[in-house]
């Protein structure tokens, strides 16, 4: 065997894999977004219908603003947060991979775990401290309230996903050649113009993955809207994912969700592929 | 290369016997079944009796599968053609929506039926509905929306267990004034705010709501305004964090005297009994009327015991339906669950329970509408969102639209 024929033989078990459990179960799942199945039973062809009714239900469309609304706020904070993090790992300070390792530790841990025990905080700790300091917005659980039950949502994502972007960050500002602060320090250029005329620019490639990874994460949000509201209260906090899940295992409406998810697919394809051609472009500026 | 390839082999084949070996038992011809159940609280209970059952019948291994959300489980599973071979169900919607699609066998005629007290036929054939003829399992045990009292609070007050829902608001009036928590609302979880609305949609709706909704003849604007008004009412009456505590919270607070009343079933019992082992707490059906009397009890199957019309094991499973049927067995299921039986003769005789004892006793009993609803209808959330915003017609409308549009999107 020639040494080409080798590494394409090596390829061909992961291609099968992918086939069978990714590719198949797509095309299945766009199948039956056009048929009536509960997910059980026998189904009929219903053409278009479940595609129309998606746009029609309010339930959906309110799902799709919080999901923006939520994943935009949460995408800005995790990468400020991340880039800041960064900056102060980077720098020559005490315990310098201890403090990287501890700041890794939320990512390791599932989004359910964390999410239980947030869920654990919001109820019983900080109600206690409210209470006990007499402040009256903490004294309630904060996702009991309409208003503020995607604020605990955000804090618990912005809190698991920053490690990860921080880890990206970090290995783009190694990448940065000291020569340059050193030439910009000579010309009496201050911290603020450094980070903006050099750091920033230096790491826009990883910028730009990083805003398309976390707000394609924040997207899909479901483990902690399950752990942490089950989408309430009432319906404020139902995630596009997680409609779809409800909807589809919960409430024998299989292949409606199927019409939902396929809308879903390309709204997220479509933000990814505008988000990495924009902040591209603006990467290349530099 | 050669000669690493074939040690790969005879490992991989190897590993193949050792794993196969692990699975069977090839000198024991066991039949296993798998039972399904949606009730973790009961887990205990059915595994003292499936070692009964087990000790009995020698060639035969129940496995007990109790899975947390266990109806999605049920239909995940069910999408991917994995079905256990029997169900202890809760006799609900998602009992109706499968017996329609036609996962469970039919039982009519089974020597089973003729022990259990009619009502709960009649309910179990409702909710599967006029379109599929047949009863799709055999009722164990209904379950009963109640509220539970603290006993200590109640004295306190100098109260006595009210019989109408004027005495009911003059309680929660009452311990208000006396600074005592009226109701512990535990909506962070919003399937408990379906306590109260099931009492009080069974006794002030017609029971052909849903039939006539269906047909689009009815809607919740015309008919549910006055269960609406009394939800309202009722959270008036709650502690200072009503959407952030959930069911533990609440089986913890009643047992403890924290509140005076709390909505739930009497599947919670043995929690707040875990919780509080000498809890002082009693039961009465939330008064709905005026008229002294006249409140029934709003129940429903809460375990229906039912058989996968696929399964290759049907003598097996009807062998341990029976045993499970059995008087002493179903006196044991009761007294371990502090539940009530579908079968005639047998009682619940716990004390804490005497105060719905005799609305079984005397058939007055009403069926929780719920699980004629469309599934996946969301109605816990629904109700949820009106306890707060407080938008009667806006909710009513909602629901109206809701029920029509989750129709059409099965």
């Amino acid at each position: 065997m020639s040494r080409k024929n080798v590494f394409l033989v090596m390829t061909i078990p992961a291609l099968l894999i992918f086939l069978v459990f990714h590719t198949f179960p797509a095309i299945q799942g766009i199948f039956y977004s056009f048929t009536n199945w509960h997910g059980y039973g026998d189904w009929q062809f219903v053409g278009f219908k479940n595609f129309i009714n998606v746009f029609k239900d309010q339930q959906v469309l309110d799902s799709y603003l919080f999901t923006f609304k939520f994943a935009i706020v949460a995408t800005i904070l995790t990468n400020v947060l991340s880039l800041l993090i960064a900056l102060g790992l980077n720098a020559k300070v005490k315990f310098q991979k201890t403090l990287r390792a501890l700041y890794f530790i939320p990512y390791i841990l599932g989004m359910l775990i964390i999410s239980f025990i947030f869920s654990f905080i919001f109820s019983k700790v900080l109600p206690d401290i409210g209470q006990t300091l007499h402040i009256q917005w903490l004294s309630s659980n904060i996702l009991g309230k309409t208003s503020t039950a995607w604020l605990g949502i955000v804090i618990v994502s912005v809190w698991q996903s920053t490690a990860f972007n921080t880890i990206l960050y970090l290995s783009g500002l190694v990448t940065i050649p000291g020569e340059l602060y050193e030439a910009a320090g000579l010309d009496g250029a201050n911290s603020w113009t450094k980070f903006w005329r050099i750091t920033f620019p230096m790491i826009m490639p990883f910028f730009t993955i990083n805003m398309v990874l976390a707000m394609r994460t924040f997207l899909m949000a479901f483990d902690q809207i399950v752990a942490l509201t089950g989408g309430g209260p009432g319906r404020a906090t139902e995630s596009i994912s997680y409609v779809i899940y409800k909807g589809g295992f919960e409430g024998g409406q299989f292949a409606y969700q199927s019409a939902n998810a396929v809308i879903y697919f390309i709204v997220i394809a479509a933000i990814s592929i505008f988000q990495i051609k924009v902040l591209q472009k603006r990467g290349e500026q530099y | 290369m050669k000669k690493r390839l074939f040690w790969g082999l005879v490992m991989s084949v190897f590993t193949a016997l050792l794993l196969s070996g692990c699975s069977k038992n090839a000198n024991n011809k066991k039949v296993t079944l798998e039972l399904f159940s949606n009730k973790s609280e009961a887990v205990g209970t059915y595994q003292k009796l499936i070692k009964e059952f087990e000790q009995e019948n020698p060639d035969i291994e129940v496995k007990l599968t109790t899975p947390p959300d266990a109806e999605t489980v049920m239909k995940t599973r069910l999408t991917k053609n994995d079905i256990p071979d029997m169900f202890a169900m809760s006799g609900n919607g998602t009992f109706g929506e499968l017996a329609r699609a036609g996962v469970f066998a039919d039982f009519s005629g089974n020597q089973n039926l003729e022990k259990v007290r009619p009502v709960y036929i009649d309910s179990l054939e409702k909710v599967v509905g006029p379109t599929k003829k047949g009863t799709y399992g055999i009722p164990y045990t209904p379950n009963a929306n109640i509220v539970i009292y603290n006993k200590d609070r109640l004295k306190e007050l100098n109260g006595t267990v009210p019989q109408t829902w004027n005495e009911f608001v003059a309680l929660l009036k009452k311990a208000k004034a006396a600074k005592i928590t009226p109701i512990y609302w535990t909506l962070n979880e919003p399937w408990t705010d379906q306590s109260p609305w099931n009492s009080l949609e069974a006794n002030l709706v017609s029971q052909n709501f849903a039939k006539l909704e269906n047909e689009g003849k009815t809607s919740f604007v015309k008919t549910h305004q006055k269960v609406a008004k009394k939800m309202l009412t009722l959270i008036n009456y709650g502690h200072s964090d009503n959407f952030g505590k959930g069911y533990s919270d609440g089986n913890t607070a009643i047992g403890k005297g924290d509140s005076l009343f709390y909505f739930q079933g009497n599947w919670a019992i043995p929690e707040v009994l875990k919780a509080t082992p000498k809890a002082n707490i009693g039961v009465f059906p939330l008064p709905t009327s005026n008229v002294p009397g006249k409140t029934k009890l709003a129940s429903a199957v809460d375990i229906v015991l039912t058989m996968s019309v696929k399964t290759k094991h049907e003598k097996e499973v009807k062998k341990f339906i029976n045993f499970m049927m059995r008087k002493e067995n179903a006196q044991t299921f009761i007294d371990d669950q502090l539940a009530f039986s579908t079968i005639k003769g047998v009682d619940q005789n716990n004390e804490i329970l005497s105060g719905i004892k005799p609305y079984f006793a005397d058939d007055r009993i009403t069926a929780v509408m719920d699980s004629y609803y469309p599934q996946g209808m969301g109605t816990a959330s629904l109700i949820q969102e009106f306890l707060q915003k407080k938008n009667t017609n806006a909710f009513l409308k909602k629901l109206d639209s809701e029920w029509a549009k989750t129709l059409d999107h099965q």
